[in-house]
């Protein structure tokens, strides 16, 4: 019998779990999740609870029901340390984690596994942006659908005064100078104005897009060039072309520090301080690890061997500092897979990338400013499960070799990018990228395979992000036949 | 494209391509889009076997 315990019910967590029930037989062996909250929530739909388009309701659901169905144990709790060798008591790896629900708030408690995936996602880190944390004066975020149900009744506060003839200034973007996660930003500020124009209450908006990207459409991953038009176009002048058909002015290279509640401070590439004045903003956060420890047997703190600096997991990736000109999509990992303590994995935003995939560049008093490295819902959603497939074949056959790869060097993306909710006036851009990481030696004129790489604006993009939103739930649910849905 | 001239000439804005009507037109025309509609999901499903194999 096999104990495997799974740390977080986001994409990858919850794929891992739904495709280890499917794979091992329940009577022997046992599958835990452990997560804060008992909710599963499809998150790329919270743009649209953040311009009212949606309720909360409609983008989650609670999972205890289906984990009772398809016998796996729901633990309410956080994760906070790991003990991959145990203790004196406990001979297994254990978690020790510290409930979260009202009966027991508080309690901690030790949970032993055999395997241990930690898909927890990232810690929005708010605090490391002085001002920046959402419900403060005219701060919104879309990061959960809390925040985003939040981010609405302040969006309708400001259309109120627009419509009483007040001016009102929206910016919205990065809110830390190596933020990630552009590409949700860059949804919102589109849905923003989407709806702004559907009021007709344009002449009294000014949006404007704040961003640490080096150029417009960059979207931490080093932009992308795209077949248009006869030629061999990039995400640049997609993501402007964009913006100045609706009007939208941009600020890029810019690194955030500080916001109060009217004013966003600033420090660009060229090292300049900047002031920005807002009414409403709207900035993704720094993401990093959940702070978590790591001892050994004797007690000892080996969270160094656990984690990188950043706080996310180490994994399979080769994290030797090299220049940006040395990057190779073999520095990415392939099984998510703890160098130490190998029945420990990582999928999803969890694991420490070896680095960005957009160059690094400082300002001129030293300051980095670029876009981290992203990881989207669909990669996520594979390495949870390849990690699962990994898993279930160690157990099935004894044998730990990774059969299972999932690169982001090797596997594409699709991601749909809405820019206004309607089933005949909506509009999308979808866009896909293979593979995500560019690979400079496979493709050396554009980095990645210009047959499969596009970004096309349209309706139907909206008709196929409508989709997306009941397919992807439908498959989370564990309806008849989830498995058929690709990740 | 609502307002072009609100632009100031020889800023960052006042270079990017904008779609002409015609460009505008194709987005927006149901026949037109649910023909892409296909075509994009087999593009995307293209990707999505490949990250899978
Ligand atoms: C607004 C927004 C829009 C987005 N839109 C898109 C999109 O259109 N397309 C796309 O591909 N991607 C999109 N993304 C990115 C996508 O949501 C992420 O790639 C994906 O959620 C990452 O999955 P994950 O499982 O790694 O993390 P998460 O989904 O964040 O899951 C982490 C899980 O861990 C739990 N957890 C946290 N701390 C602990 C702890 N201490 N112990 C135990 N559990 C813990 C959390 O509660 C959660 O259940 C968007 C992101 C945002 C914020």
């Amino acid at each position: 019998m096999s104990n495997i315990v799974i740390l977080g019910a986001g994409v990858a967590g919850h794929t891992a779990a739904a495709y280890l029930q499917k794979g091992l037989n329940k009577n022997n062996h046992k599958i835990t999740v452990i997560s804060p909250t008992p909710t599963y929530q499809w998150i790329p739909s919270n743009i649209w609870v953040g311009v009212g388009r949606m309720t909360p309701e409609q983008i989650k659901f609670d999972l205890r029901p289906l984990y009772k169905k398809w016998g796996i144990e729901f633990i309410q709790a956080k994760a906070q340390s790991f003990y991959p060798e145990g203790d004196d008591q406990i001979k297994t790896g254990f978690v020790e984690v510290e409930y979260t629900n009202e009966e027991h708030k508080g309690v901690k408690r030790k949970v032993a596994y055999d395997y241990l995936i930690n898909a927890t996602g990232p810690k929005l880190n708010f605090e490391a942006t002085e001002g920046l944390l959402p419900g403060n004066g005219n701060i919104a975020s879309v990061c959960t659908f809390g925040h985003a149900s939040h981010a609405w009744e302040l969006f309708q506060e400001k259309l109120d005064k627009m419509k009483n003839g007040e001016k009102q200034i929206f910016v919205i973007g990065t809110g830390h100078p190596t933020a990630t996660c552009q590409g949700a930003a860059f949804e919102y500020i589109l849905n923003v104005d989407f709806e702004i124009k559907k009021r007709g209450l344009e002449k009294q908006a000014e949006v404007i897009w704040i961003t640490n990207e080096y150029e417009l459409g960059d979207f931490g991953m080093g932009g992308a060039f795209i077949p248009k038009g006869g030629f061999i176009s990039n995400t640049k002048l997609f993501a402007e072309s964009y913006f100045v058909e609706r009007n939208i002015t941009w600020i890029k290279r810019a690194g955030v520090k500080k916001l109060d509640d009217h004013k966003i401070y600033y420090e660009n590439l060229d090292g300049e301080y900047l002031e920005q004045a807002y009414d409403f903003a709207m900035l993704i956060p720094g993401f990093a690890g959940h702070g978590f420890k790591g001892y050994d047997k004797a007690g000892n703190d080996i969270s160094e061997k656990l984690f990188a600096p950043s706080g996310l997991m180490r994994v399979d990736a080769d994290y030797t500092p090299k220049p940006f000109e040395q990057w190779s999509i073999k520095d990415w990992p392939e099984t998510y897979q703890n160098p130490s303590y190998p029945n420990i994995f990582a999928p999803g935003i969890a694991f420490a990338p070896p680095h960005s995939i957009s160059k690094p560049m400082t300002s001129k008093n030293g300051t980095p400013i670029f876009a981290s490295a992203p990881r989207t819902g669909m990669p996520s959603g594979i390495m949870g499960k390849v990690t699962a497939d990994n898993i279930i074949h160690w157990i099935k056959t004894g044998n730990a070799t990774m059969i299972h790869k999932a690169s982001m060097g090797r596997m594409g993306a699709a991601c749909i990018v809405s820019a206004g909710y309607g089933m005949s006036k909506g509009t999308a851009a979808t866009m896909t990228v293979s593979p995500v990481v560019p690979d400079w030696e496979k493709f050396p004129d554009w980095g990645r395979d210009i047959k499969t790489t596009m970004g096309e604006p349209g309706l139907a993009g909206h008709w196929l992000k409508w989709l997306m939103h009941y397919m992807f739930l439908y498959k989370a649910k564990g309806l008849p036949f989830w498995w058929m849905i690709p990740e | 494209m609502e307002n072009r001239l609100i632009i100031t000439k020889y800023s960052e804005q006042f270079y990017p391509p904008t779609p002409n009507n015609f460009t505008l037109f194709l987005r927006r025309s149901i026949f037109f889009q649910l023909i892409r509609f296909f075509i994009l999901n087999y593009k995307i499903m293209k990707i999505v076997i490949k990250g899978h194999s």
